[in-house]
């Protein structure tokens, strides 16, 4: 990461307030719905996350990934939110017949304060995952997506962000509803809190009856070489039918690529019902093509293909009682050099009350 | 400068179209609405999985019903992660509690 001027910096700090002032400013000149809540209904803190153990067999290495990833929420009063997710995961490998090496990593994703202000606005500040399309906020989690391998564009939205940001959805119309997020970071050069100077905006629009959703995403460094990126997203659940599609687009200085994707979930399957109902076929295709930067491996968890790639992915899940799932997963990587890669383990999410839960 | 300007700009525009979509009087929240409207509970539960269908269905399968608070809690967590609406979290937190 490159050196920063201090006029910038003062700058940005500059920016940062009026950004701040403003969403103030839009806080206190909007109405307050009143509390709706009964003792039984006010809600609990809540220990929640997901754990997992995944092998991944790749171009002649076999990696061992035993992931804790715990989220803590925290509501205040009827209107606040204080929630966190950390992440702990090991990465250990072995080649050709060697003994197993590697480490244990530690990632703090987010760690924010969210201010219900009304219908139509949520207000957030501190840490937070960066609205970029829908991958890194939405399916991201191990127990939520259809493919454990990430999208090969993933490092191209991914991180996370440490500003302010102003979001919310309401309905424009009955059948539609608009949602959106837009938000300011502040360079951090912190190793635990690392994040860019950088403003961004996401909106998307979900049309209730077809089930559908289409938005965009675009974001703007405030810094270095000050590069754009910009994103285009795509889901839909055709209601008759227990499929779920989805597709993102996204472009940077380091390259672009898209992916689109189809869960199928066999309820339909009359035969051996009660196996066929818990059991999804996942299909994916992706491209990437690479831009005039490179984006520096760093050592992170994931990082950008170093050439033009395209890799066609096939998973199976089934899944073994709620919150609990099983997959398997094969993806052929062609680009320099092509290999199989082939994944399988096992997905939990748990959540537990920190408090009196109340009965049902 | 003109930066300032630009992000400034498009934060009043963000305001103005958040306050022309404002509600018009001074009514309670959709949930309120509803319920005060829709005398049929059944009639309720059923829009509320609808709603949680088309919601929390685009990104995960159906979780099992948690306990009351509990709900309370990772609806509200959703509102924000999803950016789902307020009239929606009320009825898909009247489905799972039910």
């Amino acid at each position: 990461m490159q050196r920063i001027p201090q006029s910038e910096v003062g700058r940005a700090s500059h920016l940062a307030l009026h950004f701040l002032g403003c969403v103030v400013f839009v806080v206190s000149i909007f109405p307050v719905a009143p509390a709706q809540t009964t003792d039984n209904e006010r809600p609990v803190p809540i220990l929640t996350g997901n754990a997992g153990y995944f092998t991944t067999y790749d171009n002649g290495t076999n990696e061992l990934v035993p992931e804790a990833i715990p989220v803590l929420l925290v509501p205040l009063g009827d209107k606040w939110l204080v929630e966190a997710r950390a992440e702990f995961y090991g990465g250990f490998d072995s080649s050709k017949g060697q003994p197993y090496t590697g480490e244990v990593h530690k990632d703090l994703d987010y760690l924010q304060a969210d201010y219900i202000a009304n219908r139509y606005l949520t207000v957030t500040a501190g840490r937070f995952l960066t609205p970029f399309g829908i991958y890194n906020e939405r399916l991201y989690p191990i127990w939520i997506r259809d493919l454990n391998q990430v999208p090969l564009i993933f490092p191209i939205e991914s991180g996370s962000s440490d500003g302010v940001m102003a979001r919310g959805g309401f309905p424009v119309s009955s059948w539609a509803s608009l949602n959106y997020a837009t938000y300011f970071s502040t360079l951090t050069t912190n190793a635990t809190l690392d994040a860019g100077r950088v403003f961004g905006t996401r909106t998307g629009i979900f049309f209730n009856r077809p089930r559908i959703e289409i938005g965009s995403s675009w974001r703007k460094e405030l810094m270095d070489e000050r590069h754009n990126a910009y994103g285009l997203h795509f889901a839909w659940q055709p209601p008759p039918i227990p499929l779920n599609l989805r597709a993102e687009y996204a472009r940077s200085e380091y390259g672009s690529g898209y992916w689109i994707e189809g869960a199928y979930r066999l309820s339909q399957v009359s035969v051996l019902n009660q196996v066929m109902r818990r059991t999804e076929f996942v299909g994916r295709m992706q491209q990437y093509f690479s831009g005039a930067e490179k984006l520096a491996d760093e050592g992170g968890k994931y990082s950008l293909p170093h050439g033009d790639t395209q890799q066609p992915d096939f998973g199976l899940n089934y899944y073994l009682k709620d919150g609990l799932k099983a997959s398997a997963s094969y993806a052929r990587w062609l680009g320099k050099h092509n290999w199989n890669t082939w994944t399988y383990g096992i997905a939990w999410r748990f959540a537990m009350p920190l408090g009196r839960a109340g009965g049902q | 400068m003109k930066r300032q300007f630009a992000i400034l700009a498009g934060i009043l525009i963000l305001v103005t179209a958040l306050w022309a979509a404002g509600p018009k009087n001074n009514e309670g929240s959709a949930s309120t609405v509803i319920v005060s409207n829709t005398h049929d509970s059944a009639e309720m539960r059923l829009e509320g999985e609808k709603r949680f269908r088309a919601n929390c269905g685009r990104c995960h399968a159906a979780p099992h019903k948690f306990q009351p608070r509990m709900m309370a809690t990772i609806v509200r967590h959703m509102r924000v992660r999803a950016t789902i609406t307020d009239e929606d979290m009320h009825l898909v937190l009247y489905y799972m509690t039910q």
